[in-house]
């Protein structure tokens, strides 16, 4: 099934994107033009996409995607890092990792919250200190000023 | 000229002379360090590293400043593949394909052997580029200066054909991964004629999407999210660590990947727009290609570490000798190590070595020096990082996370980068889980930019059109080149009677 | 009596040596320090890839703005979009709190003016000192056919045979500009080879592969002085110190439209504070009257131009040229 609509999605997007390198002008008086090159990529995009639905697997496995409590581990990594990407504008660096730390440890295995808050402070810390004191890099600061 | 080998000697020796001082062996010690922290570090690879240091050189000597820069670049080639074999997680661009074998042998308990390999292959292709770079380097600076667009492009026409080596599994998935990866690249600013591609009015999109960041979220965040599944294995490896050091079934088998590697890596360094990143995926293709069994890759091969980590210590030697012999950058790092030049008021290009002896040879003794603090550094690390594999997943993972999203970071200050770290560590999740190949698309989208961009320079440069493909000796020898590898593909599919296409 | 003692006042005042000057300079610029500021790093954001020539330039001035204000300053290179990116971000999205200075050149003009469509304008960025200018210069090979030519003969030769001639160039830019310019002048036709940037233009003429290339005189100095390329023109309204042979485009072909020039200078987001951006300002001018300073850059190659040294006039100056880009975009339809 989802191996179906992920072949749709490849023939959309080849489709798609052939369209729009197509406004972009495919050969010139001086040569390839800015959409030859996406032209062709998006065309055997799109080729591929349909080979690939029109194949038969039989034989193929079938991919085995989470269910359950590993689903929930799994959106509970990508729902961390989601988080820290769009915090990090508004809590600054630290903040941010801080709590993404420990969503991301109390989402997998429900480490205990103290180990939890202790290793997030701890890894935060030395990571603060190593970019931006030793390496010296700007990373972005929260409104408490770190 | 050529420069005799009397004379490279002589200078050899004032190189060693300069180098072999307190000062300038502490600061050399130092960039190894550096090199390798960073190395080690996902995301964050030499160019942000020297970026960032670079303000330090400024009170130190020009030698100084210069060695310590350049062993912080070869360190990194070091330290790459030490997240690459243990976690699965590459320490920067050039160790991507490292992560192929080097995490699968690791995991078989043979991650030792896979650490041990690649330092010794680092250590080997580092030494043997300085090698040939004392006694050759005008030589080849010479050559490599009549480097043009057509010569460029049968050079990334050559690395696609290798590229198609590498696909396992459906080459149909395959073909597609590869074309996603070129049409990924063309997102941005097309350099020939300055127009968006792709870009939707975004600020951000018209930088062109973060090698980084779809090195770091298609290999490092897919592997996290795989793992994260399972709740079975609490650590990377269940299997005893079967010893810290390759067995000799291993040195017999890496010995000539390492040679090839180094050779390979080295002529790719020279080139513009080649660099550490190139070299290391051709040398995996070259290595399978001609493997006796290569379905061996991408199963823990050790030929597909000792290859690859050597090409890309061997790329470094190879992309210095254009800046220290003509002044002319091929790769940001080198460009960033000529700016640590000018700021110093010296003046790269063919007279730097007759200006400055004493900084050219120092650099040059200083890389030997380097080779050696790294595989002493290294080595005894071995056993160390090995301990890490021990640490409960839970614990280690969003610990390298937190390292992996401010190494993506480090990359532009953007944090949009973080939203295509995690956009294709999604997509890399659901892909692998459809038997996908995803090295393909990486490598493609490296090559993308220069391949066009080489095209339609040689096009425009020609008053005879497409015919300068075949004018210029160099370019019709390596597309003669790509055009035999790819009948060769055909012929060997069509040997495996059976296999489904 | 009051008059000799008028006087002698004055004369006490002009008097004064300049040679106080290093302690007082140092000084005078804390004078000017607001209160609580700084309490952190300063970033002076660079639009290009670390070790490049603006690159260059902002560390350098942040070195000597570091010794003479005692500020911690970060180079940080914001890089993509030939430039775009980077102004971009000063232009909209970096805070206007003095924490941000913009270390860029006149090509943010033409983002601004071309592609920014309308998002911002290049009065959002408020220049606080200028730092050099450097010509745009054309080379020519040391071998093959055009080896001895003048750019006069090169450009009669593009007129002979046209689109034999090849020419490197940055498309979208001042290099395509110029070549617009003789083009039409003269009725040469170049085949035009398009690089990302000077540099990597002047590498493939030292190769062979093109006849004409494009760039500064810190990217070609190495090149030139060991013989492989050299210089024929520079596109300034005068001869160059440092290239007193080499003729300006507009002495060899005639006419005064062929300058072009990048003009580094330092901004911050409008909106900045004023007694911040007095402060930061004040900073580059006294790193700018460091002689240290100018003399590591006129090692690379540039000169200042005295219209932009004045501070007094240095933004009107400033927005002079810029307008009279507006024009000739207008002039060349490449702005309605």
């Amino acid at each position: 099934m989802i191996e179906r609509t992920l072949n749709l999605f490849w023939i959309l997007l080849g489709a798609a994107a052939a369209a729009y390198a197509w406004t972009l002008g495919i050969v010139g008086p001086s040569g390839p033009e800015s959409g030859l090159f996406p032209f062709i990529s998006a065309l055997i995009i799109l080729g591929a996409g349909v080979v690939l639905l029109l194949q038969r697997s039989g034989d193929a496995a079938v991919p085995d995607f989470p269910r359950g409590a590993a689903l929930g581990r799994v959106l509970g990594v990508v729902a961390g890092l989601a988080f820290m990407a769009v915090s990090i504008p508004y809590l600054g660096f630290a903040v941010s990792g801080f709590i993404t730390m420990i969503i991301l440890l109390r989402a997998v295995e429900k480490s205990g919250w103290l180990f939890s808050i202790a290793l997030a402070v701890a890894s935060v810390a030395v990571v603060v200190g190593l970019f931006g004191h030793v390496l010296g890099m700007t990373l972005p600061r929260g409104p408490w000023g770190f | 000229m050529g420069l005799l080998s009397v004379e490279a000697l002589g200078g050899l020796l004032t190189g060693f002379g300069v180098i072999l001082t307190p000062e300038n062996l502490y600061l050399c010690f130092l960039g190894s360090l550096i090199g390798t922290l960073v190395g080690v570090l996902p995301g964050v690879g030499p160019l942000a590293a020297l970026a960032l240091l670079l303000p330090i050189t400024f009170t130190l000597s020009p030698v100084g400043g210069m060695v310590m820069l350049a062993s912080i670049f070869y360190g990194a080639m070091y330290g790459g593949s030490t997240t690459s074999i243990l976690l699965n997680i590459p320490g920067e661009a050039a160790s991507v394909v490292t992560c192929i074998d080097g995490h699968q042998m690791a995991k078989q308990g043979r991650a030792g052997a896979a650490l041990g390999i690649a330092a010794i292959g680092s250590f080997v292709a580092g030494t043997l580029g300085v090698i040939v770079m004392t006694f050759f380097a005008p030589a080849i600076a010479a050559v490599a200066i009549r480097f043009g667009p057509p010569e460029n492009f049968a050079l990334m026409v050559l690395g696609v054909v290798c590229t198609l080596f590498m696909i396992t599994g459906s080459p149909v998935k395959g073909v597609l991964m590869m074309a996603l990866g070129f049409l990924t690249a063309a997102i941005g600013i097309d350099v020939v004629n300055g127009r968006e591609r792709f870009t939707f009015g975004s600020v951000n999109l018209s930088a062109g999407i973060e090698l980084l960041a779809v090195v770091i979220g298609l290999f490092g965040l897919t592997e996290v999210l795989s793992n994260v599944e399972k709740v079975v294995k609490s650590t990377v490896v269940t299997d005893r660590i079967r010893g810290l050091w390759p067995s000799l079934a291993d040195w017999r088998a890496s010995w000539r990947p390492m040679l090839r590697g180094s050779g390979l890596g080295f002529v790719l360094g020279l080139v513009p727009g080649g660099g550490p990143v190139t070299a290391s995926f051709m040398s995996y293709a070259l290595e399978k290609r001609i493997s006796a069994h290569p379905e061996r890759f991408g199963k823990g091969a050790v030929e597909g570490v000792a290859g690859p980590e050597s090409a890309n210590n061997a790329a470094v030697a190879g992309s210095i000798i254009p800046v220290l012999s003509l002044g002319i950058p091929g790769n940001p790092v080198t460009a960033l190590l000529l700016g640590a030049l000018v700021i110093q008021g010296i003046q790269p290009g063919p007279l730097f070595i007759t200006q400055r002896p004493d900084l050219f040879w120092g650099i040059v003794a200083s890389m030997y020096v380097g080779n050696v603090f790294l595989l002493l550094l290294n080595l005894p690390l071995v056993g160390l990082w090995a301990q890490l594999l021990r640490v409960p997943y839970r614990v280690l993972f969003p610990v390298v996370l937190l390292l992996s999203m401010v190494g993506t970071y480090s990359a532009n200050k953007n944090v949009f980068d973080l939203w295509v770290m995690l956009g294709f560590g999604i997509a890399g999740y659901v892909l692998h889980k459809l038997e996908y190949d995803l090295a393909p698309f990486v490598i493609a989208f490296v090559l993308a930019p220069l391949l066009e961009q080489s095209l339609r320079q040689s096009l425009a440069m020609s008053p005879d059109g497409a015919m300068i493909f075949v004018q210029r000796p160099g370019t019709a020898l390596m597309l003669v080149a790509s055009a035999v590898l790819v009948a060769l593909m055909f012929r060997r599919k069509q040997k495996k009677s059976g296999g489904d296409l | 009596m009051k008059r000799a003692i008028a006087f002698a006042l004055l004369a006490a005042v002009f008097a004064t040596p300049a040679a106080a000057q290093s302690g007082d300079a140092k000084a005078d610029l804390a004078k000017l320090k607001p209160k609580d500021f700084p309490t952190g790093p300063i970033e002076y954001t660079v639009v290009y890839p670390a070790g490049g020539g603006m690159d260059v330039t902002a560390r350098l001035l942040a070195k000597h703005v570091e010794k003479w204000s005692g500020d911690k300053i970060v180079v940080n290179n914001r890089t993509g979009g030939a430039g775009m990116v980077g102004h971009s971000y000063l232009a909209t999205q970096a805070k206007p709190d003095g924490y941000t200075v913009g270390v860029i050149a006149n090509l943010m003009w033409g983002d601004a003016m071309l592609r920014a469509q309308g998002r911002w304008a290049y009065t959002d960025l408020e220049p606080i000192g200028y730092l050099n200018s450097d010509p745009l210069s054309w080379v020519g090979p040391t071998e093959g056919p055009y080896k001895d030519m003048t750019i006069k003969q090169m450009v009669q030769a593009a007129k002979d045979k046209p689109g034999t001639v090849r020419a490197a160039t940055v498309p979208g830019s001042m290099w395509d500009y110029i070549l617009d310019q003789v083009e039409a002048n003269s009725g040469a036709k170049f085949l035009r080879v398009p690089f990302q940037g000077g540099g990597a233009g002047i590498n493939a003429l030292a190769g062979g592969n093109v006849d004409i290339a494009q760039g500064f005189y810190s990217e070609f100095r190495g090149l030139a002085e060991a013989g492989k390329v050299r210089p024929i023109g520079v596109a300034a309204s005068e001869r160059m110190s440092f290239l007193k042979d080499t003729p300006t485009i507009n002495e060899a072909l005639g006419g005064n439209e062929y300058q072009w020039i990048i003009i580094r200078f330092a901004v911050v987001p409008k909106g900045t504070p004023a007694d911040r951006k007095a402060y930061l300002g004040a900073a580059v001018q006294a790193a700018m009257k460091d002689p240290e300073l100018t003399a590591e850059y006129q090692k690379a190659g540039v000169y200042f131009d005295p219209k932009l040294t004045d501070a007094s006039r240095m933004e009107a100056s400033l927005k002079e040229y810029a307008e009279r880009e507006r024009e000739f975009y207008m002039k060349t339809g490449r702005l309605k």
